[in-house]
């Protein structure tokens, strides 16, 4: 029997051929996707300023601090609290209590709070940082998700007033934000970006509080000021034949509030300042819509795109004949749609803000002349390694037949590899950057390894190898054959060659696994710098340890053997 | 032959003298420059926190450093076709007017910026996960032998591979950067490959432990040369290219890798051939004990 229908029998060397195969088909199908330092353009490096904290804290204790009450009785609703003097009504509004009732009197006055107790330290923690808080309830016990910039011990110097204070413990503060904000951030940058008609931009996350974003053809100052610039809101409202006239502009929305559901149909409340109230009563009567609510819809633009229209509600329109409304609701429909439809505005109405605050850590630009030319040095230095790799293995084993399969099986690594990031570039984004470049090279040095184990283990090479130089490969297989009992030369399909092989491969084996671990912490530091290095590193090792090096076993055994 | 000398002529005391010696000198060199410093290994940018900007050579370097005279200026360097330049802290508004005056004056600047949150965020993930992926590594070996004394000895070979790495970093001026700390892991995972061979071929085959180890080393310096060799062409292209060939520019991050990286495995060459063989030598000549790890 020839070689090739020996090898094309065995499942190990057809696996390999179909694997190589493929991967040539996907890199052609698919094509290779660069990385920014290799293609140009610029990236930026987010921190959300968030962290999550413990609070051991009485509610009354800050109702108490913040209305200075007398008494202070807890209800099943909610607190009514006493307190001295005649305070105005909307005072307890303006704390953040939204529907508290106050009876002033004239030494003191009774203020009903509607509110549990979490909503009271929340309603305190946003007052006192200005910034938005949540209750994250997935964990117990809860915890408020903070966001904004602080620390264990700014917080707790905001407590100690109210007699409260972050436990002692390291699960109580814990920097970052939940994995919901850090899916609002995303969606609020990727959907600015994306209606900016910027192509080819990459916003991911790293860890709980870091964000990368990669954009192609944009300088860095652009990129900053992309991030950092609200997005253009306007409310129009439809006049005749499909047109529409400017009613306002998103500075006139005072305030957004979270989506809620009436009737089981979800809506974003927003107030308008006293001028937009009126200039919205005046287009609303100008244009019609109060007479003929459906012809005259209300339309909401950002950055130009319509996000929302609908008519005015029946009453709504009747009652702007006679006066302003600041107060208004988006009405968006019904169910899960209606919820994230809901949730979607409710980024809008914000100008596309950032519901966390954050700060660039780290930006850069690379200038896509110099990325190509670090792709031609980069083949340049894989070529020129390969080469170096034939030369010190011909060095060794002084044999074109040893020498051919070993540097084929390793540039056929290579292959797969690039098969496979083609593939993930597709359907994952993987690119290949410069560092996963130099990764591939550092295969190409370990994969070959790994191939000189196998030859020598089948050689029994190891009582040769002190006088390689000197005797041929027939030889020293014959000798080690006769040493093991076997005839002149080891079969493929006898014991003591798959003995020797399974010996090389636990060698193998114990090698690639540590350097598998070794690079798994690359994985996750360096904000993603190192991802793609780590990434190839691992493939390459799992590619060539289950696929080309087994395959590569039994085609150099079958070349020593049949001679 | 001169190289199975090593393993068999010398007495194993004059031997691993040489191995000692050089980790000897590396703790010194780590120690002081930690004493210096603060810090083992002297930190990159990417961990002080800083910008860097890479512009077209357009005139001399001087005329080039004016340019930017108004920001804090640390370095300027030719790297071929191009200069690099450091810059110190920076609130955020300036930097923001330097991109701009890059942007401006020169075609297709490179610009990197890594905030002091950044490089703080970096230090702290290297602290914890260098000597992470060290333990992961001593798991596996220790899994894969299930003998105390050969996984200590393999493991310790591989902690000294990564130090004396770490310490040549002093010596040639590399700096820590991520580049260099991929360079220290890859060590951590390449340097027990040959520990791992020399072990396996000494525990489970039979034979003089001599004649073995002579064995091993064959194949064990082949795959050192191959690595070797795939450093070295990397070597040259990264730092030397663009001095023959004008147009090219020298690749900062893979040279400063592959300089820690040849270092690790020439070093590694040592600490696998003589520390660990001495070492295996001596654990299974011992008197009592001995060959634990032939019998069945």
């Amino acid at each position: 029997m020839s070689l090739f229908e020996n090898l094309s029998k065995d499942n190990r060397v057809v696996l390999y051929a179909i694997v190589v195969a493929l991967a040539i088909i996907s890199i052609g199908l698919f094509g290779l996707k660069f990385g920014l330092d290799l293609e140009g353009g610029s990236y930026l490096q987010l921190q959300l300023q968030g962290a999550e904290a413990q609070i051991d804290v009485s509610p009354e204790d800050i109702l108490t601090y913040q209305f200075n009450a007398t008494s202070i009785e807890k209800r099943a609703q909610g607190y009514v609290l006493m307190v001295p003097g005649k305070v105005q009504p909307d005072f307890a509004e303006d704390l953040g209590y939204i529907g508290a009732k106050t009876i002033p009197g004239e030494n003191s006055s009774k203020i009903t709070i509607s509110a549990a107790p979490e909503t009271i330290v929340i309603n305190f923690l946003k007052d006192s940082l200005d910034a938005d808080v949540k209750l994250n309830v997935d964990v117990s016990p809860v915890r408020y998700e903070i966001l904004t910039n602080v620390t264990r011990d700014s917080l707790n110097a905001l407590l100690a007033p109210v007699g409260g204070k972050v436990p002692e413990g390291e699960d109580t503060f814990v920097e970052g934000v939940t994995d919901q904000t850090m899916i609002d951030t995303k969606k609020v940058l990727d959907s600015k970006l994306n209606r900016l008609g910027l192509q080819d931009i990459k916003v991911k996350s790293v860890g709980n509080k870091f964000i990368m974003i990669d954009m192609a053809g944009a300088d860095v100052a652009e990129a900053q000021e992309i991030v950092g610039k609200p997005g253009k809101f306007e409310i129009r409202i439809y006049t005749e034949n499909n047109e529409s006239m400017h009613v306002l502009y998103g500075d006139a929305v005072q305030s957004v509030d979270i989506p809620e559901k009436e009737n089981n149909v979800w809506g974003v409340p927003f107030t308008l300042s006293e001028d937009g109230a009126a200039a919205f009563q005046k287009a609303a009567i100008d244009s019609g819509a109060t007479k003929k609510p459906n012809d005259h819809e209300i339309a909401m633009y950002l950055d130009k795109d319509e996000i929302f229209s609908a008519p005015l509600a029946p009453e709504l329109a009747s009652s702007l004949k006679k006066t302003p409304s600041r107060s208004m609701r988006a009405t968006v429909g019904a169910g899960d749609e209606g919820a994230e439809k809901a949730k979607e505005l409710n980024i809008h109405l914000r100008e596309g803000a950032l519901p966390v605050n954050v700060e660039i850590v780290g930006s850069g630009q690379v200038s896509a002349s110099l990325g190509d030319q670090f792709k031609v040095q980069m083949v340049i230095a894989g070529l020129i390694a390969l080469l170096a790799v034939a030369g010190m293995i011909y060095y060794r084993y002084r044999e074109k037949r040893i020498v051919l399969p070993m540097v084929f099986t390793s540039f056929s690594e290579v292959v797969m590899m690039l098969g496979v990031w083609a593939v993930a570039g597709k359907y994952l984004g993987w690119q290949l950057d410069l560092a996963s470049l130099a990764g591939i090279i550092m295969v190409i040095g370990t994969g070959v390894d790994q191939l000189v184990i196998i030859t020598d283990e089948l050689m029994k090479g190891g009582e040769a190898a002190a006088s390689s130089a000197q005797r041929t490969i027939k030889e020293r297989a014959a000798h080690a054959a006769e040493k093991a009992g076997v005839g002149k030369v080891v079969a493929t399909t006898s014991k003591v060659y798959l003995t020797r092989l399974s010996r090389a491969f636990m060698i193998i084996l114990g090698a690639a696994a540590t350097t598998v671990v070794a690079m798994l912490p690359l994985l996750f530091m360096g904000f993603g710098a190192l991802t793609g290095f780590a990434l190839i590193i691992i493939l390459g090792v799992i590619l060539g340890t289950f696929i080309a090096r087994p395959a590569y076993g039994r085609i150099i055994g079958h070349i020593l053997g049949t001679n | 032959m001169e190289l199975e000398d090593i393993v068999s002529k010398y007495p194993p005391k004059q031997i691993m003298l040489i191995p000692i010696a050089i980790i000897i000198l590396a703790l010194i060199s780590l120690g002081a420059t930690y004493l210096a410093t603060g810090s083992p290994v002297k930190l990159g940018i990417e961990f002080t926190g800083g910008t860097i900007i890479t512009v077209p050579a357009t005139g001399s370097e001087d005329s080039v450093a004016e340019q930017f005279a108004a920001y804090p200026l640390v370095d300027i360097r030719d790297v071929g076709n191009r200069y690099m330049m450091q810059f110190g802290h920076m609130s955020d508004s300036e930097y923001s007017e330097l991109v701009k005056l890059a942007n401006d004056k020169f075609e297709s600047p490179d610009i990197r910026h890594m905030g002091p949150i950044y490089s703080k965020e970096l230090q702290a993930q290297v602290i914890k996960y260098l000597p992470l992926s060290f333990i992961l590594m001593a798991i596996v070996v220790f899994v894969v032998f299930r003998e105390f004394m050969v996984s200590l000895l393999v493991v310790t070979c591989a902690l000294a591979d990564i130090l004396i790495a770490a310490a040549s970093m002093n010596l040639t001026g590399v700096e820590l950067s991520l580049g260099t700390v991929a360079a220290l892991l890859m060590l951590i995972g390449y340097s027990v490959d040959t520990d791992i061979l020399l072990s396996m071929r000494v525990l489970k085959r039979k034979g003089p432990v001599d004649e073995k180890i002579i064995g091993a080393m064959g194949t064990g310096l082949t795959m050192a040369g191959t690595t070797i060799a795939a450093v070295i062409s990397l070597i040259v292209i990264s730092n030397f290219l663009y001095l023959i060939v004008p147009s090219f520019t020298r690749m900062d991050v893979i040279a400063d890798m592959t300089t820690v990286l040849i270092f690790g495995l020439v070093v590694d060459v040592i600490n696998t051939w003589i520390t660990n063989a001495q070492g295996l030598k001596w654990y299974l000549g011992r008197p009592k004990k001995a060959g634990r790890g032939q019998k069945k």
